[in-house]
């Protein structure tokens, strides 16, 4: 070849984005392009735009231009084929995606030839993967020129495409491929099909195949690809030269018809990126069927007026100052349909709350997006929408998760199809689902695949390596043997890569009918229309989106409520519920908020328990300083000894006094920062937003501390200046926004107000939505402290979800006794009264592998007078009946009691039923109707009453633990309380008795595991420990999670060893030294005695290695582990099968 | 038909490609490559890191007066030549 290499477009390029195919993300190629002094090129992704974005994006950063196209698959066909958009094609292009989409199984997109009939904005590229290119590489020339002769006739822009990857036959297909292109006239382009960057990419290539078509790895399944990738013009120049056999004037025309083609794709980045354009980008407006902007306005005023607020000139002004922002933005049709669609959602009886910043907005307040007045708790509008802020504001709201879907339903209805979509988002490859997707292509069994991969916490996949020498727990598992190495070398090379996509479980865009013209739209797993793109790409796209959350609080919320008016006739108005009541608040300084909203957490216990708050703006407060950055920057002590009163409130100046009296002189919230910023340079408060939001980089911070210097006005001293910094520099990105924590405030006092007031209800809409952390059997525990009464299964009572139950005085309550005196929760708030005379019953869809259709089933039938009556009836499967009788569901109806006396000869037990079920079934499949043998306790085998001996209460509750996942006749702990107390254990309600620096045992079922991210840089795991008269909450540290690590992450029950670490007058917590597993302790007692458990807890070992890996350090000198604030490996948190050694005689009688 | 061998041979490389080799003590002069491809190596069945890959050329050869097409294959890990296939 000679010297001429115009620079070489590459037209077919499969990014990281071709979703289990490419490996190269789209700004790694277009750096790699600009290396190789090209100046355009294209991305091709395989099944829709989903890397186009990005691409435009790095291209336009680059300097190149961009090309976008997509590689399609053929209906009924195995072939594929590439179509770019032309230079006015982009909208089309969009749209051909969108309906390939529609065509065929979700997942599986594809087009026809007629679907590309009217694509004058498109080119179509016939390759190797095309029907003419795998006839042709068949050898059966004459049907390739058929193929290509009907494609020329349907489609007005094709190209054949010429790909030689050095493959076996790769060049004399292509070459033969050119002649047919030559004497049919269509034009001919030379691509690499790109799907790597660099040449040894190949191997993750081949592991992609693997996973993607679900297969093993081998050569039949796989593309060859070790040429695969993105070759600079002079290796293209090559290719060229082999495809036409060393005729330099060919080869020399097939690069300038690529490149002629190029050109007439290039497209022009801001018309698919507006926001490339900052200062004037083209939105895509909602439609709202009027002139937004008198519209918003007449709405507003109509607010002052609702809200109370006309008489305000306060309001009057940050109104006016507010729409001025609105509308030179143009956003008064947004908030216009975003307010329609707030009412259409409450309108169909749905809760919604709004979140995040938006709160900040005295807009949201008045047309009544939100229920947070911005004023009364000094929040700024500028931290959500400011002048001066590049990118589109979007507001969130929370909704009932259950019900999160039908707001999207009610949405698209509203709306139509065509002019809103949720977002997606891409789930990537972490350490888990790499090493399951390559242990899979590697062909190791599946079951070791699972147990590798949920040895690991919720790492990224390229930490595999590193976290198998830092990580204790995993030190000792023996997975880092050699045979694994491959394995694990591998899956790291995922790191990062797009797995699969999905539905954003919040963003939905709002636009016009032209939405299709702008975002490519699939279908979701449950068949909502999607936008390709995620929720980063849409507002660089220029569309506006609303974030509709769904909040599992919110629907056990709307649940209680429901439930109380059921039981009690009583109508909750929730938003209307006075926000001081005493009786709450003295609930949560007591710490009792387990299951309330954001503030249950062990963390959270013991900072309510010292902030102890009183009034909303403490909520908001406490929510605040919750914050990994406030914990990490120290700002809880001075905040709280302030608060108390042992220290003075201290202002680095006088003027910066009105910014920080409502937190004490401490920094906590980010309106606090804006209020700094402008108090001291005058910059005003949009501006100070853009400071802030500077803050969050080391780069950033250098670049506002010259501009600070130069800015602050010179009535404050150096001194002050330089203090101010300080907090600023160590505020960086941290801290919270005032009005996120506002929006969050209401539903944590709703929680915990309906806690104190209706607390059966209360649990009942939390066991039944589960939005917290804790499992529920600690939430039935916590329940059950609270004098509610745990109604068992039964099959005439029990409902679909848990329900409340009115006890009826003759209802033989337990008695609970006095409180001791000297306790000190019991002396304030008395917890055990609070649900008095209410109880919870277990529901049917509690039952261990229960259908939806058997509950309807059995819903359907009662009551039932017997258990064949049941069979018969809501004909259950085998394996469920048998659990219901286990768990005690027909002990109303046959007048069972579990425990002693075992033998009761005469008398039913539940074994006997147990026993009936089997030989009901046996009749029922030999054609017997139930109902023919059902009376009188007549079976088709007769069982005795008596025969079999009844459950002890020991395996009535291992029974329910297995069935029901929770301990509901009695609390599991009690069964160890023997031991326990022999070793000399302290329950959590004596913890307060207990002095500080104590060394003590504690003992508990492990209900939570956490490894958040702390001040000291360690990973720290906090695990709390429930015992049935509270939590027990542990802190391991490094230093001892050597010996401790694995047991922790490992067992259910638990013994630990630690130090009394007084808190504050209600709280404490502990710093682990050992651990064991209870069940272990357990076996060892039965068999050799309490000396030989003495023994193994006298042992104390040394320090030995603690967490390796380098920590993340931030510049003001906070400090993080690589492995906190993850998610921990699942370890575990079901109980064994097995929990009690084998009791004299359970095995039944000895004959 | 084509013959298989598998014979290891000794080639000199000109620009990359194959341009003269000794076979059976006899000396082949390259006129002109028919086919070239490559394949890689199935790595995942070995234990190094990159087991490389194996270089096909098909070529017209010429000793003294015969001419004939030969197949060679040149494997990167080992970076030795076999003669595969003869046609002649």
């Amino acid at each position: 070849m000679g010297t001429f290499h115009p620079s070489f477009p590459h037209l077919h390029v499969a990014s990281a984005y071709s979703l289990r195919y490419g490996s190269a993300f789209p700004d790694a190629l277009v750096k790699r392009a600009a290396d190789h002094g090209m100046d355009m090129l294209a991305v091709t992704d395989r099944d829709g735009l989903y890397g186009a974005i990005k691409h435009v994006q790095a291209c336009h950063a680059a300097g190149i231009t961009p090309i976008v196209g997509v590689d399609l698959a053929m209906e009924d066909e195995d072939t594929r084929i590439v179509v770019l958009a032309r230079s006015d094609g982009w909208g089309q292009l969009c749209r051909l995606v969108t309906a390939a989409h529609h065509v065929g199984e979700r997942g599986a997109p594809s087009v026809t030839a007629e679907m590309l009939a009217d694509s004058g904005g498109l080119t179509v590229l016939l390759g190797p993967d095309s029907d003419v290119g795998r006839a042709m590489a068949a050898r059966r020339d004459g049907q390739a020129r058929t193929l290509l002769t009907a494609w020329r006739s349907r489609v007005p822009n094709v190209a054949v495409e010429l790909v030689d990857r050095y493959g076996y036959r790769d060049a004399t297909t292509a070459t033969r491929l050119l002649a047919l292109a030559d004497s049919l006239g269509v034009p001919a382009v030379l691509t690499n099909a790109v799907r790597h960057l660099d040449p040894a990419d190949y191997q993750i290539g081949n592991v992609l195949d693997a996973a993607r078509k679900l297969v093993p790895l081998h050569g039949r399944h796989l593309e060859p690809s070790s040429h695969a990738y993105l070759k600079s013009g002079a290796e293209m120049a090559r290719v060229a030269a082999r495809i036409c056999g060393g005729d330099q004037g060919r080869a020399l025309r097939l690069l300038a018809e690529t490149r002629r083609t190029a050109e007439s794709c290039a497209l022009n980045p801001v018309e698919i990126v507006p926001l490339l354009n900052q200062r004037h980008p083209i939105l895509h407006l909602p439609e709202v069927g009027l002139d937004p902007v008198p519209f918003l306005r007449h709405r507003c005023q109509d607010g002052l007026h609702e809200r109370g607020l006309n008489r305000s000139p306060q309001a009057r002004a940050r109104l006016a100052e507010e729409l001025k922002i609105i509308e030179a933005k143009q956003l008064s049709g947004y908030f216009v349909a975003v307010a329609g669609i707030t009412d259409m959602i409450r309108g169909n009886g749905i809760r919604c709350a709004i979140r995040g910043s938006g709160a900040g907005s005295l807009v949201n307040y008045l047309i009544r997006i939100g229920e947070v007045n911005p004023l009364e708790h000094g929040l700024l509008m500028e931290r959500f929408l400011a002048e001066g802020r590049i990118g589109l504001p979007d507001i969130d709201v929370d909704v009932e998760s259950a019900r999160r879907l039908d707001c999207y339903r009610l949405i698209l209805e509203r709306y139509g199809t065509a002019r809103v979509a949720c977002v997606s988002m891409m789930e990537t490859y972490r350490a888990r689902s790499a090493i399951r997707d390559v242990g899979a292509a590697m062909g190791l069994p599946p079951h070791e695949i699972d147990a590798i991969a949920k040895a690991f916490p919720h790492v990224r996949a390229r930490q595999i390596r590193a976290a198998l020498d830092d990580l204790p727990e995993l030190r000792g598992s023996g997975l880092g043997d050699r045979a694994l190495e491959t394995v694990f070398r591998l899956a790291e090379r995922l790191d990062g890569l797009p797995r699969h996509i999905a539905l954003h479980p919040c963003g939905v865009l709002i636009g016009n009918s032209g939405l299709g013209d702008r975002t490519p739209i699939e279908r979701s797993f449950l068949d909502f229309p999607m936008s390709q793109f995620d929720k980063d790409d849409v507002e660089e796209a220029g569309l506006l989106k609303l974030d509709v959350l769904g909040v599992r609080m919110q629907s056990a919320m709307a649940y209680a409520v429901s439930e109380v008016r059921r039981v009690d006739g009583e109508e909750l108005a929730l938003e209307e519920v006075p926000r001081d009541d005493a009786a709450t608040y003295d609930m949560i300084c007591a710490s009792r908020t387990l299951g309330c909203f954001q503030i249950e957490s062990p963390g959270q216990r013991e900072l309510v328990a010292k902030l102890e708050p009183r009034t909303m703006h403490d909520l908001i407060v406490d929510i605040s300083l919750f914050r990994p950055g406030p914990v990490n920057s120290d700002m809880v002590t001075p905040f709280l000894e302030s608060r108390h009163g042992f220290r003075a409130s201290y202002y680095p100046h006088p003027d910066l006094r009105e910014a920080l009296r409502e937190t004490h002189g401490v920094v906590v919230f980010h309106e606090q920062v804006l209020r700094i910023v402008d108090a001291m340079t005058g910059c005003g408060l949009s501006e100070a937003e853009k400071i802030r939001r500077t803050l969050s980089s080391p780069d950033g911070r250098r670049r506002v501390r010259a501009w600070w210097e130069l800015r602050v006005r010179p009535e404050f001293d150096a001194a002050t200046v330089e203090k101010v910094w300080q907090v600023l520099d160590a505020f960086g990105a941290f801290g919270f926004c005032k009005a996120h924590a506002a929006a969050f405030a209401v539903p944590t006092y709703q929680s915990a107000w309906l806690k104190r007031h209706h607390t059966a209800a209360f649990f009942a809409g939390v066991l039944t939505h589960e939005p917290g952390m804790y499992p529920n059997r600690v939430i039935l525990d916590e329940a059950r402290q609270c004098g509610v009464e745990i109604l068992p299964l039964d099959v005439n009572h029990s409902d679909r979800e848990w329900r409340v139950e009115k006890l009826t005085l003759n209802v033989r309550r337990e008695d609970a006794g006095e409180p001791r005196p000297g306790d000190a929760s019991a002396s304030a708030v008395r917890a055990e009264e609070f649900g008095r005379g209410y109880g919870l019953r277990v529901p049917f869809s509690a039952i261990k592998g229960v259908s939806e259709a058997e509950v309807d089933r059995m819903l359907a039938g009662r009551p039932y007078t017997s258990m064949a009556d049941f069979w018969a009836r809501a004909r259950p499967s085998r394996p469920v009946a048998e659990r219901i009788v286990e768990v005690g569901g027909f002990d109303a109806v046959h007048r069972l009691r579990p425990g002693e006396p075992r033998w009761r000869p005469g008398r039913l037990t539940r074994r006997d039923l147990i026993a009936q079920v089997g030989a009901m079934e046996r009749a029922s499949r030999s054609g017997v109707s139930a109902l023919a043998v059902q009376l009188p306790m007549g079976f088709a085998e007769q069982v005795a009453p008596g025969e079999l001996p009844e459950m002890t209460e020991a395996e009535a509750v291992e029974a329910e633990l297995a069935v029901l996942g929770m301990d509901v006749s009695r609390h599991v702990i009690g069964f160890h309380d023997e031991l326990l107390d022999a070793i000399g254990v302290v329950r959590s309600r004596d913890l307060l008795r207990q002095r500080n620096g104590a060394e003590i045992l504690v003992a508990g079922v492990k209900v939570a595991t956490q490894t958040p991210a702390v001040r000291s840089g360690q990973r720290v795991i906090f695990t709390t420990l429930d015992d049935s008269t509270g939590p027990v909450d542990l802190t391991f540290f490094e230093s001892v999670q050597g010996h401790t690590a694995s047991t922790v992450f490992g067992s259910w029950l638990l013994v630990a060893r630690g130090v009394v670490r007084r808190t504050g007058a209600r709280a404490v917590s502990m710093r682990a030294v050992h651990c064991w597993n209870l069940t272990d302790l357990d076996r060892l007692w039965r068999s050799r005695g309490i000396e030989a458990v003495r023994d193994v807890l006298a042992d104390r070992p040394g320090s030995d290695g603690g967490v390796g890996g380098k920590e993340i350090r931030y510049e003001n000198g906070y400090r993080l582990s690589p492995y906190a604030d993850i998610g921990p490996a699942p370890g575990v948190k079901e109980p064994p099968r097995v929990l009690w050694h084998a009791s004299m005689g359970s095995s039944g009688p000895t004959p | 038909m084509s013959r298989l061998y598998g014979d290891p041979i000794e080639v000199w490389v000109r620009d990359g490609q194959p341009a003269r080799f000794v076979w059976r003590d006899r000396l082949y002069v390259v006129r002109q490559i028919l086919d070239h491809w490559v394949v890689a190596r199935e790595w995942w069945k070995t234990s190094e890191t990159d087991p490389g890959e194996r270089r096909f050329w098909r070529v017209e050869a010429a000793a003294g007066r015969d001419v004939g097409t030969y197949e060679l294959r040149f494997d990167t890990a080992s970076e030795a030549w076999l003669l595969l296939r003869a046609w002649d």
